[in-house]
């Protein structure tokens, strides 16, 4: 028996797609470009960044903990891909740094979270200025570019007509909505987060399954960062600076509730969306960047408010 | 009956006391066996070290003969050991069937994907073969709190348990929730599960129960056949020998006094049934009941801090519109919570800051800068009257005693001179000295024309220091007794409910 009242499905992720789409449709009237095969595309490219990292802070909120080291661990994971790429020349090593700098970053917040015992929101506070500082402090606060064309393959490139980071946004976001939604992992994830004793008297390993919501929201940031780079050609340690913000609005959007338990894949991916769309629609209709950050705000009280009605 | 658990001279020492001493007692498969006593009298203690939430310091634990060691949860639910316990263990953001399943879930070859289907089709199992109606895929949030508890059990048979033990269970249910757990238990019966419950209502125990053990300090004092037996045996055994009063003042007959307060038919929504009573000016009047029963939320109720009510309540013949707190202390009326760490003090503030901040407008200039000696002096002054000690006003409230928190919490409404106060468990965890000082501050304030309404589950004290009592069951007024004509065995059958002889 799974009668949904219209009400309910309106605060569902029905009700995302629905707002997502009367968007769609309001932008296209206001404006001759919005609706376009290739700003549509466009759209895709710019929100798989922000996506991306919104993946690997899903699975953070979820247990109960945030992670607002995202975007430093971007800009750092960037720029060490970058410096090497420029050394050596090597793909390869570039990677190799990523994978690793990405890694360390979720493994020392989920340390200090898990067997530190300190609030994850001070913990990536702390490291939020710590990881950005790694960053400037490496690169001098210049930018690092003049990396080979080729490497713009990824955040610039394309497969057909589809954006390659789109493609790779895509896979990820399957690979999530497998682990979180078809696998005892995602219910266990939910479960931390919803009710620490219970989980415990349940024989869920919790310090495991914290550490690896850290360790992927390290490893998101960190594809994000590679993104970033590859799009540009170049790393700065002040790229993504306040993407933590950002990811934690499509996180929220999309239904995620901030003290654990509740959140989908879906719910974000849309989440994520409303307000790649939001900018997207926005720049097209030249509205200053001042009241769109009035507007992006303003959705976010409506669409929680929306929310806690069905929670009462 | 085959026995099933066999505990032999179990002993616990919790910081030099004696929770359990000597406990001998054992279980029949397929029996539903009661632990009885009076708070703090060993069953959680008990069921905590078969659980494996502590381990017992003497004496031995068999399982099916064979000595076991049960060193935490999980192993005791290795053994077989299930526990509903009072606060629900379930998780409220997924589904009924992953609850069920959790941490045991049926996985499918391929790339250890969780089994939805099968797990799905094992809870419909389940449910159905307790004739319970509840959609597996239903999200735990959706659910009643009956059902809640239902599916504790459910999920706790999923796991194999063969011994469930059910604290409290049917707290927060409804009468048909409680007719379907109670056949639930009577199938698990048939089906050879042993279950431990635990449960303040005498009534149940007689409806469901086939043995009833009693606790009493720490030890276990006798177990009943409960087809042959009777409640008078039952509380008899709880509470060891009987008390009588043991007054040093007389009971007054106050009813040919004014009408302090009336409450007629009134109900709030966090109140289980409408109640009706008065109180007598200067009365002294006892609200007693085990805990469950109501004397908090009719306190909290009254006070106005549990919203909307139905029903009237009036002060001296005036009817209250009351919808707050604030309201309620304009009309005279104060209200002394039980847990004056949480609710009655601000821990961290000195004593007079804590005194002063009901009637902060006392102190208030014209001006509105606060009056810093005028607050000194009324401290020492209802201080000196309560013998608050130390009594320097500017120290931390924290530092204080139990006692003396709550004589402070008590200055704090008297300042502000109410004509009826209401206390709630007014003398819990504090020492002998303390309590008497209080009851002689009630009398006094007494014979000064106020009147107090005490909610408390201390037989004695009511026996001793009230000029009525009320007994609370189930949210209803189940006895008016004089305390010069009643005995703690009267109370505490009348408490507990349901005469079986």
């Amino acid at each position: 028996m799974k009668t949904i009242k219209g009400k309910q499905l309106l605060q569902g992720e029905w009700g995302l797609l629905l707002i997502l789409v009367v968007l769609c449709l309001v932008f296209s009237f206001l404006s001759a470009t919005f609706s376009s095969l290739s700003n549509l595309l466009n759209i895709t490219r710019q929100v798989s960044i922000v996506l991306i990292i919104s993946i690997g802070m899903l699975c953070v909120v979820l247990c109960g903990e945030i992670d607002l080291s995202v975007g430093s661990t971007a800009a750092l994971v960037g720029v060490g891909c970058a410096v090497t790429l420029k050394a050596t020349g090597s793909l390869p090593l570039a990677l190799l740094v990523t994978l690793v700098l990405s890694l360390a970053a979720g493994t020392v917040n989920g340390a200090l979270t898990v067997f530190g015992k300190i609030p994850s929101f001070i913990v990536t506070l702390a490291s939020m200025w710590i990881i950005r500082g790694i960053a400037l402090v490496w690169t001098s606060g210049r930018a690092v570019s003049g990396l080979p064309k080729g490497f713009a393959f990824l955040g610039a490139g394309h497969i057909g007509i589809i954006p390659v980071s789109t493609i790779l946004c895509l896979l990820l976001i399957l690979i999530a909505f497998f682990i979180l939604h078809q696998t005892r992992h995602g219910v266990y994830f939910r479960a931390i987060g919803s009710n620490l004793e219970a989980s415990k008297l349940s024989a869920i390993p919790i310090k495991k399954y914290k550490m690896i919501a850290f360790i992927i929201a390290g490893l998101m940031s960190g594809i994000g960062g590679l993104i970033t780079t590859s799009k540009l050609l170049s790393a700065q340690a002040i790229a993504n600076e306040g993407m933590e913000m950002d990811v934690l609005a499509a996180v929220i959007l999309g239904g995620a509730s901030l003290s654990g338990g509740i959140g989908t894949v879906i719910g974000t991916v849309l989440g994520a969306l409303i307000i790649g769309v939001i900018n997207n629609g926005m720049n097209q209709l030249g509205i200053s960047a001042f009241y769109q950050q009035i507007v992006k705000g303003s959705i976010i009280i409506i669409a929680v408010l929306v929310r806690r009605n069905k929670d009462k | 009956m085959a026995e099933v658990l066999r505990l032999s001279n179990i002993g616990k020492v919790f910081g030099g006391i004696e929770a359990l001493k000597n406990i001998d007692f054992d279980l029949r498969e397929g029996e539903i066996h009661a632990l009885l006593g009076e708070n703090g009298a060993g069953k959680s203690t008990l069921v905590k070290i078969l659980t494996g939430v502590h381990q017992a310091d003497s004496g031995e634990i068999y399982l099916y003969g064979k000595k076991v060691k049960i060193a935490n949860p999980i192993e005791a639910r290795k053994k077989g050991i299930g526990v509903i316990y009072q606060e629900l263990s379930l998780i409220n953001s997924i589904t009924v069937g992953e609850n069920i399943f959790l941490g045991n879930e049926p996985v499918s070859p391929v790339f250890g994907k969780y089994d939805r289907k099968r797990m799905y089709e094992r809870s419909t199992e389940y449910l159905n073969q307790f004739g319970i109606d509840i959609d597996p895929k239903e999200l735990v949030s959706n659910l009643r709190m009956g059902q809640k508890r239902i599916l504790e059990i459910v999920k706790a048979l999923a796991l194999n348990a063969k011994i469930l033990l059910l604290d409290e269970p049917t707290t927060g249910m409804s009468n048909k929730e409680i007719d379907t757990l109670f056949d639930i238990m009577d199938s698990l019966r048939q089906k050879k599960v042993t279950m431990i419950y635990i449960s303040h209502y005498l009534d149940e125990v007689f409806r469901v129960c086939d043995r009833a053990t009693v606790f009493r300090n720490g030890r276990n004092i006798t177990t009943f056949d409960v087809g042959k037996t009777n409640t008078d045996e039952i509380v008899m055994a709880m509470i060891g020998k009987d008390v009588k009063q043991n007054r040093t003042v007389p009971v007054r007959n106050l009813s040919g006094k004014e009408t302090a307060l009336e409450v007629k038919d009134f109900r709030t929504s966090i109140m289980k049934s409408p109640v009706s009573f008065s109180v007598k000016k200067s009365e002294i009047l006892g609200i007693t009941g085990i805990i469950g029963a109501g004397k908090s939320e009719l306190a909290h109720s009254i006070f106005g801090a549990a919203g909307p009510h139905k029903g009237t309540i009036k002060i001296f013949g005036k009817e209250l519109d009351m919808h707050s707190p604030i309201e309620a202390k304009k009309y005279g009326l104060a209200f002394i919570p039980e847990d004056r760490k949480t609710e009655g003090l601000f821990l961290n503030d000195s004593i007079s800051d804590n005194i002063i901040r009901a009637n902060i407008r006392m102190i208030e200039g014209k001006n509105h800068l606060l009056k810093n000696k005028l607050k000194t002096k009324i401290t020492v002054d209802i201080g000196n009257k309560l013998e608050i000690h130390p009594l320097e006003p500017g120290m931390s409230v924290r530092n204080l005693s139990g006692g003396n928190q709550q004589k402070v919490v008590i200055a704090k409404w008297l300042v502000g001179n109410p004509s009826v106060l209401l206390m709630d468990e007014p003398t819990r965890g504090i020492d002998i000295g303390a309590k008497a000082e209080i009851y002689a501050h009630i009398r006094a304030m007494s014979i000064q024309g106020k009147t107090t309404v005490i909610m408390s589950s201390e037989y004695e004290e009511l026996l001793n220091e009230c000029d009525r009592i009320l007994v609370l069951r189930s949210g209803k007024i189940v006895g008016e007794l004089d305390p010069s004509k009643t005995s703690k065995s009267e109370l505490l059958a009348l408490s507990l409910g349901g005469k079986h002889k």
